[in-house]
């Protein structure tokens, strides 16, 4: 009889990501000097920089880039909240979004 | 002496300087009230993007993001930001003495934003290379303005400082200092978990482009904040102002209605002693 492989154990990462309704989110915050556009939980954000559309899903690596003209799309627990942008700067770091507009 | 009904015009225009002051004060307070609340949530976004800044660039020359091969001028550019309009005390003046003492004509350009620092320049026979309005609403576009600081080899920026409502400072920095200091990070041991570096972080389009771009954010979020700061020491001058020419116009106010009485009370004497000696003399026709 074949030795039984053992199985994987699966295991939360040690830092506990937020979840609302079960799925996974994270911080995110869109404001400029003098307007938050958005501030809470989301389960995704979508964006465009020069390279061109991108997700930005919980876990995401550290991340810094500039945004180009745009509509960033935020998945949130109340639906989707679309926020047109001129010019902004993304920063990703520990499941917390940060996107600085106008600067 | 003067005539009372003279005395009493005076101070019913007085009265008006008063109630008009007043206005002008409570106007100024709110304006206070509402810039330094602007200020201090816009001082929170710029602390997060200086933040990010430190850690990206703590080696890196500041350069008003100038590409290498472009030649500035030769020159210190003088920015001066002053306010829109008059009523506002006497900071701009104080800005622009400042700028007289400093300013030589081979040497310098001069960049003035708000038109009355421009009229308080030409006052002082000195004329400017470049103007802009000083800016009203919330978002402020420093392009314009960071386009022409990037031709010069040197900026200088003269601007007002709100310390309290009763105390406002005028402060001159170079632009490249101010940026490369706040930029600067005193201790790096801190940084070694937080540092934004290629090894740590994904870079879109690319780290450089990334860093350069940030080089520009920063210079305009600078020159953006010290517009801000500008504008709240502006209105905190013009309510101490307006709280000086009520003080004034109350005293001088209850200067006339003192002299009125006193008028009146001598136009009163001098009626009764005319009406005593004309007594007198019927009296004394009379006895006759």
């Amino acid at each position: 009889m074949a030795d039984e492989k053992p199985q994987p154990e699966i295991t939360e990462p040690a830092q506990t990501t937020p979840r609302s309704n079960g799925k996974l989110t994270m911080a995110i915050k869109i404001y400029a000097p003098f307007k938050i556009y958005y501030e809470g939980e989301g389960y995704s954000l979508s964006a465009v920089n020069a390279t061109g559309p991108f997700d930005i899903l919980p876990h995401h690596h550290n991340f810094l880039c500039m945004l180009v003209p745009c509509e960033i799309k935020v998945q949130t627990p109340d639906g989707e909240k679309v926020i047109k942008i001129h010019r902004a700067l993304m920063h990703v770091k520990a499941d917390s979004v940060t996107v600085f507009v106008d600067v | 002496m003067r005539r009372p009904l003279e005395i009493k015009a005076e101070e019913a225009s007085v009265r008006s300087v008063v109630s008009l002051t007043s206005a002008l004060e409570t106007l100024s307070s709110m304006q206070i009230a509402k810039t330094k609340n602007k200020v201090l949530i816009s001082n929170q976004f710029f602390d997060e993007v200086w933040n990010i800044y430190k850690q990206i660039r703590v080696d890196v020359m500041f350069n008003y993001g100038r590409s290498v091969d472009e030649t500035p001028i030769d020159k210190e550019l003088l920015i001066l930001i002053t306010a829109k309009g008059g009523l506002s005390g006497d900071i701009d003046n104080r800005l622009i003495r400042k700028v007289v003492e400093h300013y030589d004509e081979t040497k310098n350009d001069i960049l003035v934003i708000g038109h009355h620092g421009a009229l308080k320049l030409k006052q002082s026979h000195i004329d400017h290379t470049y103007y802009f309005d000083l800016p009203e609403h919330d978002y402020v576009n420093v392009d314009p303005l960071m386009d022409i600081t990037r031709k010069y080899a040197k900026s200088r920026i003269y601007y007002q400082n709100y310390i309290s409502l009763s105390q406002q400072e005028i402060k001159d920095v170079d632009l490249s200092d101010v940026v490369s200091s706040k930029g600067r990070v005193a201790d790096l041991s801190t940084l070694s978990e937080d540092m934004v570096s290629e090894k740590t972080y994904i870079f879109e389009p690319g780290s450089y482009a990334v860093a350069s771009y940030l080089e520009n954010s920063i210079l305009r979020l600078t020159i953006s904040q010290f517009i801000y700061d500008s504008r709240l020491a502006q209105v905190a001058s013009r309510f101490k102002a307006m709280s000086a020419a009520k003080e004034r116009s109350i005293t001088n106010a209850s200067e006339l209605h003192t002299e009125y009485n006193r008028s009146k009370r001598s136009q009163v004497d001098t009626r009764l002693k005319e009406s005593m000696a004309g007594l007198k003399k019927l009296r004394a026709g009379g006895a006759e």
